[in-house]
């Protein structure tokens, strides 16, 4: 779930915390009791154990634990595979949300104008968001298969100029792909709902000044949209680590030769079919103080981004 | 405006028309598809603009051949617990930390915040550890409270015990219900509500708690109601979790039974109408209810403003 939007205000938010009205303890706890319960049991002791396994190795067998220090750290951050795995996560992080977040800012430009086919594009092309990413695969699989697919034609005439089973690029290209279609909904509803903010007024004022519409979105729409670009941004980056999953388990399964091995899949095989809990956890530590460091690194850049209108 | 906007008008609509049709293409693509027989399919070569008069065979055979009608029961119990937990227990929560006194509020909210930051998908593996038993808390507080030893000594054994919801609904959809965005966004609704809201209902000789039930729960309606429908459709899209927390059949939701489906299928020419029949028969429900709800839903989220 793409939900990290809450962050980039809410932080900042708690500082502000007003003074409530009612006193009564027992009800007080009796009302928040349910949600702590729920994120203490099912978030926040997933998470510390995850960091507890990186730190001690499992014996097969259930032969309990056995305390080894830094050691699953170091096999870990040794193995070329794991590196590749985080380099591969790295370039479809910046690749699919940037394809993703300027197509979506493209047709939101475009959906702004009140023109008579934009009420049917903004209800069309918010359906993908109700898409679950395994389903997309099953669809896109097919879609690029490389004899029953579009491309299937370009194959006849020079055999092998497209194969995603074999060529690592293509299998990669069509995750991307993919992921784009995934993705555009949720930035195309945050984008054009940020430039329905702005107020008339600013338009009609530099129409007035003789500025064009086209010159209207290079100096006015995309500065007092920069809030909305941020925010598309912090939830595209953490989100397309783990939402490529669904994608990567229907059409490629990390294949060919691990192209599309992203972490977020490695984890999953490295844990659930190869029973190394140790070497999932660690992995899965590390990729937790990734996305810990990215979400601080974009509130760093937040402060570049214009909030007042 | 009066002013020649033809030249800017006529470039917006050759953008949205591809757009729609890059949207719309695969949906296309998978529903002609469905429409033939596997047959048509192999004999046409691979995808193509032909119909068929199949659909309704292919349906029937999802009906017959697999599971995933049982399967789509299963997502939309599963979607419905975690809306309904996610709503109901952030509505709570979230009303207590705006509307009463304590000095814990800005601690519970940060935690709840917090969980946002990490999806679950990134914590399966400990969160599966977890679930297969979640007595496990159980039995730390036993042995750190001494309380392990005391019953070796009286019994002759260490009390462990053992519950795993793996393979049932509330297993599946606990964990994913985590993520509480919800209260975030009811937080932003009730701060925006009047002050002296519960001044005026006390003071009608409201308890708080008739004061949640009775002024703030249908005040709340349009946020609720779009989180919901949100929440469903995120519980009924996910995958990753579903697919380790439910090993059998009988109890993963349709997105999981689908990829099974697709996963089984050999590889030179699977039998792809059944498999798009499959695809959209999976994705109708929540297709259908962002196309009729979404104005309700981007209203209720309240997107447009920071």
């Amino acid at each position: 779930m793409r939900s990290r939007l809450v962050l980039v205000a809410g932080a900042a938010r708690i500082a502000s915390m007003t003074r409530g009205f009612y006193t009564g303890r027992l009800s007080y706890w009796s009302l928040v009791l349910p949600i702590l319960v729920l994120i203490v049991m099912f978030f926040y002791i997933p998470v510390a154990l995850a960091f507890f396994w990186s730190f001690f190795l499992e014996r097969p067998f259930g032969g309990g634990s056995e305390f080894v220090g830094f050691q699953n750290y170091g096999r870990v951050l040794s193995d070329p595979e794991f590196w590749n795995a985080m380099w591969r996560t790295l370039i479809f992080m910046v690749v699919a949300p940037g394809l993703a977040i300027g197509l979506s800012l493209i047709l939101a430009l475009a959906a702004d104008r009140s023109i008579r086919i934009s009420q049917a594009a903004r209800n069309i092309i918010i359906w993908p968001k109700a898409v679950a990413g395994a389903s997309i695969g099953v669809v896109f699989v097919f879609i690029f298969n490389p004899f029953l697919g579009i491309f299937a034609p370009l194959n006849e005439i020079s055999p092998g100029i497209w194969n995603p089973r074999i060529d690592g690029a293509d299998a990669f290209i069509t995750v991307v792909i993919a992921q784009i279609w995934n993705g555009i909904p949720f930035n195309f509803i945050i984008l054009l709902s940020g430039l329905q903010a702005i107020p008339d007024m600013l338009a009609k004022a530099a129409a007035m000044d003789g500025s064009g519409p086209w010159r209207r979105i290079v100096d006015l729409q995309l500065p007092l949209l920069t809030p909305q670009l941020f925010l598309t941004f912090v939830l595209e980056f953490v989100g397309t680590v783990v939402e490529a999953f669904g994608l990567i388990d229907t059409m490629t399964e990390g294949g060919p030769g691990g192209a599309t091995n992203l972490l977020i899949y490695k984890i999953y095989v490295d844990g659930f079919k190869a029973y190394d809990l140790s070497g999932a956890a660690t992995q899965t530590a590390l990729l937790m103080m990734f996305v810990i460091v990215m979400v601080i690194l974009q509130f760093r850049l937040e402060r570049f981004v214009k909030y007042e209108r | 405006m009066v002013e020649d906007t033809r030249g800017i008008d006529r470039t917006a609509l050759v953008i949205l028309i591809v757009g729609i049709a890059f949207i719309l293409a695969p949906i296309v693509i998978a529903f002609l598809t469905a429409t033939l027989s596997y047959e048509e399919f192999v004999s046409a070569g691979g995808i193509g603009l032909n119909v068929g008069s199949s659909f309704l065979d292919n349906m029937r055979r999802i009906f017959v051949e697999t599971q995933l009608p049982g399967q789509l029961w299963n997502s939309f119990v599963i979607s419905i617990l975690v809306a309904g937990i996610k709503c109901t227990f952030a509505f709570t929560a979230t009303f207590a930390l705006v509307f009463y006194d304590c000095r814990w509020s800005r601690i519970i909210f940060a935690l709840t915040i917090a969980t946002v930051m990490l999806p679950l998908e990134l914590v399966v593996i400990t969160t599966y550890q977890v679930v297969a038993n979640v007595a496990m808390p159980l039995n730390w507080l036993i042995r750190i409270t001494g309380l392990a030893w005391l019953s070796e000594r009286i019994f002759g054994t260490m009390p462990d015990f053992n519950l795993s919801l793996l393979d049932t609904y509330i297993g599946v959809a606990l964990p994913i219900a985590t993520s509480s965005t919800s209260v975030f966004i009811y937080r932003q609704f009730f701060l925006s509500l009047p002050k002296d809201l519960p001044r005026a209902a006390a003071m009608d000789g409201a308890s708080p708690c008739r004061f949640m039930v009775d002024v703030l729960l249908p005040l709340s309606w349009t946020p609720l109601v779009a989180t919901f429908m949100f929440w469903f459709i995120g519980g009924w899209t996910q995958y990753l979790w579903p697919l380790v927390a439910a090993a059998t059949p009988d109890a993963q939701p349709a997105v999981v039974g689908l990829a099974k489906l697709a996963n089984a299928e050999p590889d030179d020419i699977p039998d792809v109408p059944l498999l798009m029949a499959g695809a959209l028969f999976v994705s109708f429900i929540p297709v259908v209810l962002i196309g009729v709800m979404q104005r309700q839903i981007v209203r209720g989220l309240n997107l447009s403003e920071k």
